[in-house]
């Protein structure tokens, strides 16, 4: 259903919130491994918990879960 | 609700600079909202659809985007100053001030804004109190409002430039230009989407840094040690038990003025009767949804604290020095020195800085750059609502079609924006306009708070003391204002000990008990006003006050269903984690 973005419309307002999410544990997901793995830590406080990675981990979860959930499917037009 | 002039303490210094996987992030965000814009364009097409979203947001969207609209970025980063400048003492900001407002605007008051179907907190005031009250409240706040979007547009431009080094000039432009655009396609439709994602960004960006503070610190109890240990006094870890006295903690307050001059008077003039949030409700899909919405916000709201309050507290804490491993003192914008190179307003973007690097660094300036946009988009759909509804609609052209009021609705978006693009340079070279447009704002919350309450609890109250007591109480507090704000430096002691009862008092009460004064001046003229004029018939009030309407039902028809349940859930939970914190 296609919350929040009108009638008529297929896109919810949680696909946008889904497919944001996913696309930025996309970037810093790989990039966390790439921190890690390689040993490019930044001087951050802390880095040995390797936050960049988890943090990807968690919202590529997240974003993942709902950009599935909510996607686009027929029949969801018209339906507000 | 913070001085905005505090912003001010940024120097020609730049905190960090963006990798490019941190542009990837905030490209794709400004991506995505140009995208919502054009997006839902095809659905705003009548009054309805542009400025109520087309009343068919569900209560989680209504309720995130009720919350949303007041996290902006000045409010993160000024709380998280205030919590280390003041200590836990910050978090009343977030529970006693707002929480009780807004189970009450979702249980008490939201039915009678949707029923009476009006399209603004002006319109309501309206249907109750006649043209006078309405225009008084919507020549107000339109002019507030337009002129809080450029306050808030000069500050993104100015943390921007801090943070980055990015040009103001560039950081206005793009940011209202943005803006505009999103706003103009897709109305407050548009702005609601944005502020959800918003809300979602802000806890992605922020929520790292409570948590990686707190294992630094070694855990809460360890946290509160070492500030204690630090600041040498328990006022900072205590949100109740110093409250006794003004001179007892750090903000110089007292009970009095927490519980009545910000719980009762402020917060919930702000959270029920500000247009800006209630717009967000009004657009809710049906009269349930519309009461859930602020109680889901609530639940909400009393998270915030942790993204906001918590950073300001570690700081206090742990905030070291990484080479001599000496504790950084931050100090106030005007103690700025090279011996104290940082002020209480850059803590959020030091504690970032701390433990994100490239990558997570870029989502907490997104995070601060979707918050300033959120702001803008906020102020500048409000504005276009009241400015077409309840100036252009109401007194200069009456019986324009419904295609011609969208038509305006776009126009006056951008015509908004550029006002407050002109704001923003107006601030850029008189600072302190900021510190009095957050001023002029403060002057009509409480007075509207006691005029909109009685008008909806009070069959008895009239037009005229409606309109009157609105008017006394928005005077009243302008006089209160000059009376503390100008004059020799004894004056001020002298005005200050007068409105807030003490002469330990400090600036901070005087807003909450400013804010009481008027509160009462304003009820007061209202009510004998009122038994002085002729009241209206009771069929008229029908849809507007308590005791002369028959509120439908909410269609609720499980425990799980209805809103009072769930608001005495957050009740609950507000008294709970307040004996905690005591």
């Amino acid at each position: 259903m296609a919350q929040g973005t009108g009638r008529g419309e297929s896109l919810s307002i949680w696909f946008f919130v889904g497919i944001m999410t996913l696309s930025y544990g996309i970037v810093l997901f790989p990039y966390g491994a790439w921190e890690w793995f390689g040993n490019h830590e930044p001087g951050t406080v802390l880095n040995n918990l390797h936050p960049t990675f988890w943090w990807g981990l968690l919202l590529l979860a997240f974003g993942g879960f709902y950009t599935f959930r909510y996607r686009p499917r027929p029949g969801d037009k018209d339906v507000a | 609700m913070q001085p905005l002039a505090a912003m001010l303490f940024f120097q020609n210094r730049q905190l960090t600079h963006l990798s490019p996987v941190d542009m990837i992030i905030l490209l794709l965000y400004f991506a995505v909202v140009v995208f919502i814009g054009f997006y839902v364009k095809g659905s705003t097409n009548t009054s309805e659809e542009f400025f109520l979203a087309g009343r068919e947001m569900t209560a989680w969207i209504a309720g995130l985007s009720f919350v949303s609209a007041n996290l902006g970025s000045l409010e993160l980063m000024g709380w998280a100053g205030s919590a280390y400048q003041y200590g836990i003492l910050a978090t009343h900001w977030y529970w006693i001030g707002a929480i009780p407002a807004m189970l009450f605007l979702g249980i008490v008051m939201m039915p009678f804004y949707y029923i009476s179907k009006t399209h603004s907190v002006p319109g309501y005031l309206q249907l109750r109190f006649g043209e006078g009250a309405r225009g008084l409240a919507a020549i107000s706040f339109g002019f507030m409002t337009i002129l809080m979007s450029g306050v808030n547009m000069y500050a993104m431009a100015l943390v921007m430039k801090v943070i980055l080094g990015w040009d103001i000039n560039f950081s206005i432009w793009v940011g209202a230009a943005t803006v505009a655009l999103y706003v103009m396609l897709g109305g407050l439709r548009s702005a609601i989407i944005n502020e959800v994602l918003q809300f979602i960004l802000i806890w992605a960006g922020a929520a790292l840094i409570p948590i990686l503070g707190l294992i630094e610190a070694g855990g809460w109890t360890n946290l509160k040690a070492q500030i204690v240990a630090n600041t040498h006094s328990i006022g900072y870890v205590h949100m109740w038990s110093t409250l006794g006295h003004f001179k007892d903690n750090p903000m110089g307050i007292n009970w009095v003025g927490i519980v009545f001059g910000l719980g009762a008077i402020i917060s919930f003039g702000y959270w029920t009767t500000d247009f800006l949030v209630v717009q967000r409700v009004l657009s809710a899909h049906n009269l349930r949804a519309a009461k859930m919405a602020p109680v889901l916000g609530a639940a909400f709201k009393m998270a915030v604290p942790l993204i906001v309050i918590v950073p300001g507290l570690l700081a206090l804490g742990v905030l070291r020095d990484p080479h001599t491993h000496q504790l950084i003192h931050l100090v106030g914008e005007n103690q700025v020195d090279a011996a104290h190179p940082y002020s209480y307003n850059e803590v959020l973007p030091l504690m970032l800085i701390r433990y994100c690097g490239p990558g997570l660094l870029g989502l907490g300036i997104t995070a601060l750059v979707a918050g300033f946009m959120s702001g803008m988009a906020g102020n500048v759909s409000a504005f276009s609502t009241v400015w077409t509804y309840d100036l252009y609609g109401a007194y200069m052209n009456k019986r324009a079609s419904d295609k011609h009021y969208v038509l305006m609705g776009r126009w006056s978006t951008v015509i908004g924006m550029i006002i407050s693009i002109g704001t923003a340079y107006l601030v850029m070279h008189a600072a302190s306009i900021m510190d009095y447009v957050q001023a002029l704002f403060s002057f009509f919350i409480a007075p509207l708070f006691g005029t909109v309450l009685l008008g909806m609890l009070w069959k008895r109250a009239t037009n005229w003391g409606g309109f009157l007591g609105l008017l006394a109480g928005t005077t009243s507090s302008i006089g209160m204002w000059i009376y503390t704000n100008f004059g020799t430096a004894a004056h001020k002691a002298d005005a200050l000990a007068h409105i807030a009862l003490s002469r330990d008092a400090q600036p901070m009460a005087n807003d909450m008990f400013r804010a009481l004064w008027s509160w009462i001046i304003c009820v007061l003229v209202t009510v004998i006003v009122s038994y002085m004029t002729t009241p209206r018939t009771e069929a008229e009030l029908n849809g507007l006050v308590y005791g002369a309407t028959v509120i439908p039902d909410d269609g609720a028809t499980t425990i799980w269903q209805k809103p009072i349940f769930w608001a005495c859930i957050v009740a609950v939970v507000f008294v709970i984690l307040n004996i905690i914190f005591w």
